[in-house]
């Protein structure tokens, strides 16, 4: 019963942070840099969270969002999609036509 | 002497029932919760929100900043705005004042979180009552949804502090907040909450002349309420748009060139439709 109980309440612990939903937010630096925030309707860190890059279906970049829950990237040339990629159906998209400074 | 007395005390009456007296500082944007960052601009009006009534001529203003944060570990950033602030005639149905407008650059409302803007205006004298008037004002905005400083005070002296969301709030439900004075709870405060009546015309610097809705008694144009014991109180939110909250005398200091000084706090809170 006990162990039960611990499984139930560890599970509930760790699933804390997905309860709210993943928020994303792009723009352009204007010097050739895309800054992406990540976070979440509760005010959770995205920090340690994965970000990818996007282009003709394929991943051509994978990071982290840092401390901040920032990423800074090199503008792709061409279309692309940036992605924090939290699991458990936390999939956020922000197409690059999209990002503006 | 009794045709003066007369009319002195037909006065007298005339004013108490002038339920307009409610002086709100408004620190005006059309919508608090944003979806994305961007260039914003806000108007800086001291007058009376419900009937469109007298705007009061605004002084130089103190201090005027923002108080950014994403998340709850995010960093909180102060961000001087004085520099943004332009002197605008205010139009209040014909009574025009002197008020202010920001138009904010883009780089100062970009990431996502929360942004407490805080006016810090200079006293206000009022020849009527012989005393100065001083609202510390608070509108609070979020740009995308992570949430961060809305609920932490600024630390002015006299501030409320919301216990829900200014910016997501929906139309028939409550809104709650703390009333401090320096920091401190003040038991039975005394509030009064007005609804923004007349839509601002923000290319006109004017309100629309013709008000939302229709009071059926001076009572419910500026709704005198109090706070509890632990100087909270709760509002019910009947209807779409801005409504004024403010804490009337609660600041520590009452006194300013040697005249009373009532040192209030204000809080605007948006009210947004289920569609």
């Amino acid at each position: 019963m006990w162990k039960v109980l611990l499984l139930a309440i560890i599970a509930l612990a760790s699933s804390s942070a997905f309860g709210h939903t993943a928020i994303m937010s792009c723009f352009d630096n204007g010097d050739g840099t895309i800054t992406c925030e990540g976070g979440f309707s509760d005010g959770s860190s995205a920090s340690g969270i994965t970000f990818r890059i996007a282009q003709n279906g394929k991943s051509v970049m994978e990071s982290k969002f840092d401390e901040h829950s920032e990423v800074t990237f090199p503008k792709p040339y061409g279309r692309f999609s940036a992605i924090l990629d939290g699991g458990s159906g936390h999939l956020i998209e922000v197409r690059g036509e999209n990002i503006v400074q | 002497m009794m045709k003066r007395f007369l009319s002195a005390a037909c006065f007298t009456a005339l004013v108490a029932a002038t339920p307009a007296w409610a002086h709100f500082q408004m620190m005006y944007t059309p919508q608090s919760a944003l979806t994305a960052g961007g260039a914003m601009e806000m108007k800086v009006v001291f007058t009376h929100p419900f009937d469109a009534g007298h705007t009061m001529d605004m002084e130089p203003v103190d201090e005027f900043y923002v108080i950014q944060k994403r998340g709850e570990e995010g960093e909180a950033k102060k961000v001087d705005l004085k520099t943004y602030l332009k002197e605008i005639t205010w139009d209040s149905k014909g009574s025009k004042g002197k008020a202010f407008e920001a138009k904010l650059p883009a780089s100062v409302v970009r990431s996502m979180g929360d942004y407490v803007f805080v006016l810090v205006p200079t006293p206000y004298y009022e020849k009527e009552d012989e005393e100065y008037i001083q609202q510390f004002t608070k509108m609070i905005v979020n740009v995308g949804g992570v949430p961060g400083n809305w609920h932490e005070p600024v630390g002015l002296p006299a501030e409320i502090v919301p216990l829900d969301k200014p910016y997501a709030n929906w139309t028939g439900g409550v809104f709650r907040g703390v009333v401090l004075s320096a920091g401190e709870p003040v038991p039975f405060a005394e509030l009064e909450i007005e609804y923004l009546n007349h839509e601002p015309d923000m290319k006109k610097n004017a309100f629309s002349p013709k008000g939302k809705i229709e009071a059926p008694h001076p009572a419910f144009e500026a709704m005198g309420i109090r706070a509890n014991a632990q100087g909270e109180f709760t509002i019910g939110l009947p209807k779409a748009g801005w409504w004024g909250i403010a804490a009337l005398g609660v600041g520590p200091v009452d006194t300013y060139k040697d005249k009373a000084l009532a040192q209030e706090a204000v809080l605007w809170v948006q009210v947004t439709d289920m569609k």
